[in-house]
């Protein structure tokens, strides 16, 4: 019974890890009030680079840094539509998502010459993939830090509800914008590295399984707080965990699946208390 | 109008521009590439009829996503929406014995109620709780997904069969064809009939006027009068069942049966074509043609030219970033 309690914990830390990294990039960047819908691409980004970098120079410390990169350099084209050009970011970020699942399997074409899945690559390993686990718990708590006790968390969030007043204020709304969001992608990217290089030692397509949009319901159900959207990782981890412990119950796995999507819907409902997102978050802004 | 047209150019510019660079990485000529794309689309009438089956498969959801932004909504839901208005479309044309007379008009509606319901909920939780419809449709768009698999491996499942999918439709229930050897039916008028119809809609009716009202300046709207929770639910439901239709026209013309693979992702493509359409339904009938040839062309150029037909997404994807900015989308009602 321990033991199948052990496993259970276990598998949910797996499966909420990649969760807790895109959850954390996503309320970093719409806190400063920008939304990213791109996770999902982000999570693809970092997923697919490192694997590439991994494969080619035998180091898969190096991939997970090519994989950071790419994730930042992905979001660095939301955040400059967003704030040089003040477009409607949920679009553009819709249209990022694509650009990485479409550019992933092309690359597998074109890198690995075969399409669907890479070869396999050296993987961080036991102790680099716990690693990475704990790694999101602590950036969680940095990310707390900072946000709500630091003057440049203060900033951020200035951003996010108001830009022109922090503008006023002496803040660079734009810049802090940028960065926020291509600080955001850079560590969805790490929860990317976590499922190729971590859990597994290939990119696959589909492997991220809309994992970037569960992390959107994780922001909002965490009430766009690091510490809160971690738990709300957590918890659709455990029901990730569950569904595979529970296989061969006969509960429809589809229903367990469903479960992180309905309770998100019961969230923005606000049937789970008041939600309040950052008052300018989604809202370009323009000097 | 200049705007729009300068936004087909981008448009065309990103195709040839990052297609031709994708291509040339990939080790391939990009003449040979947009050739063979060409060649495959249009090259002779069964592969022109396949394009305009692609195009119809575009132009549904396109049209159901335009009629949201009309409204300054954002129906990123549209996949989910077709999904399942072709599973209501395959399990109501299976199970209701009618003549064609009949059974067509009561599965194409199936369809459209379905995907309408699924839109709906979205627009109910925009008008009674403000909640960001682009999240909740995000969000439903997987439930469908699951809810479908559910369904078609389990209780509405074929007898006998391995795969999850539904029973073949009756005749009386599938779409007729228009054109010979080919998958292309009743669906091609029916969407371009639509179309016009959603035209005279936006620009001749008080609803259209409302409808834009909302989405331009929903602060007046609201003084002058306009019900603005209605018309959210409205045009989100409307959207919803835009796209169910197309769903169902999927599986009662192409498919002739529902399974979950139903589409590649025509809702999400339906973005990019709305966008480039300038939202209007004229514009995206000519934009659901152009992305139709990509879609049904990419075969014969990953075949033919050794392209990757992944290029086509990237090409799609950047569009959307592309016109991202235009002021129709600008004016969209952020909450």
């Amino acid at each position: 019974m321990i033991a199948v309690a052990l496993a259970l914990l276990a598998l949910m830390l797996v499966k909420a890890t990649p969760l807790i990294y895109a959850a954390l990039g996503g309320v970093l960047s719409e806190r400063s009030g920008v939304v990213n819908i791109g996770l999902e691409g982000g999570l693809v980004a970092g997923a697919f680079s490192s694997v590439v970098v991994a494969g080619a120079t035998g180091n898969p410390v190096l991939g997970a840094c090519a994989g950071v990169l790419a994730g930042a350099l992905l979001a660095a084209i939301l955040a400059l539509a967003a704030t040089r050009f003040g477009v409607d970011q949920i679009v553009a970020g819709t249209g990022l998502n694509f650009v990485a699942i479409g550019g992933a399997a092309y690359g597998l074409v074109v890198i690995f010459h075969q399409p669907g899945a890479s070869r396999e690559v050296t993987n961080l390993g036991a102790t680099g993939s716990w690693t990475l686990v704990v790694l999101a718990f602590v950036l969680a708590a940095l990310e707390w830090l900072f946000l709500f006790r630091t003057p440049w968390g203060l900033r951020v969030r200035a951003c996010g509800e108001n830009p022109r007043a922090a503008e006023t204020a002496g803040v660079n709304a734009l810049a802090t914008r940028f960065w926020a969001v291509v600080t955001g992608g850079a560590i969805a990217a790490l929860g990317g590295v976590y499922l190729s290089l971590g859990e597994l030692d290939l990119y696959s397509d589909g492997m991220t399984a809309g994992r970037g949009y569960i992390a959107l319901a994780a922001v909002i159900f965490g009430r766009w707080n690091p510490i809160g959207a971690t738990g709300a990782a957590l918890f659709f981890g455990f029901f990730a965990a569950l569904q595979y412990t529970l296989q061969r119950s006969g509960v429809p796995s589809e229903l367990m699946q469903a479960l992180p999507y309905l309770a998100a819907l019961v969230a923005l409902g606000g049937f789970a208390g008041r939600v309040r997102a950052p008052a300018a978050d989604g809202v370009p802004y323009v000097r | 109008m200049r705007r729009g047209l300068r936004d087909v150019g981008l448009a065309i510019a990103i195709v040839i521009v990052i297609g031709g660079l994708a291509m040339i990485v990939a080790g391939a000529n990009p003449i040979d590439g947009f050739g063979q794309l060409l060649d495959g689309a249009l090259g002779n009438p069964s592969e022109i009829a396949e394009t305009l089956v692609q195009t119809t498969a575009l132009l549904f959801p396109a049209l159901g996503i335009a009629f949201a932004f009309r409204a300054g909504l954002f129906n990123i839901g549209a996949e989910g929406q077709l999904i399942l208005g072709g599973m209501a479309a395959g399990i109501i044309g299976v199970i209701v014995p009618l003549p064609a007379m009949l059974a067509i008009p009561l599965t194409l509606a199936a369809g459209a109620v379905a995907g309408g319901v699924w839109g709906g909920i979205a627009g109910f939780f925009r008008a009674r709780f403000g909640a960001n419809e682009v999240i909740a449709t995000l969000m439903l768009n997987v439930i469908a997904l699951l809810l479908a698999t559910y369904l078609i491996g389990g209780p509405f499942k074929q007898a006998g069969a391995t795969a999850s999918e539904t029973a073949s439709l009756p005749a009386a229930a599938q779409l007729p064809g228009i054109f010979p050897d080919s998958r292309l039916t009743l669906a091609f008028p029916i969407a371009i009939a639509l179309a016009f119809f959603l035209r005279w809609v936006f620009r001749r009716t008080v609803f259209g006027y409302e409808l834009r009202a909302a989405g331009d300046a929903p602060e007046a709207a609201r003084r002058a009068g306009v019900n603005l929770a209605r018309t959210a639910f409205v045009a989100m439901a409307g959207s919803g069942a835009i796209a169910g239709l197309g769903g169902a026209t999927i599986v009662m013309g192409m498919l002739h049966r529902f399974n979950t693979g139903l589409s590649p992702g025509y809702g999400f493509i339906g973005i990019a074509v709305a966008l480039v359409g300038n939202l209007d339904p004229l514009g995206i009938c000519i934009a659901s043609f152009a992305f139709g040839v990509l879609q049904s062309g990419a075969i014969a150029m990953q075949a033919m030219a050794n392209v990757p037909r992944d290029v086509i997404s990237i090409v799609e994807g950047l569009v959307i970033v592309a016109l991202a900015g235009r002021r129709v989308v600008a004016a969209r009602r952020n909450a």
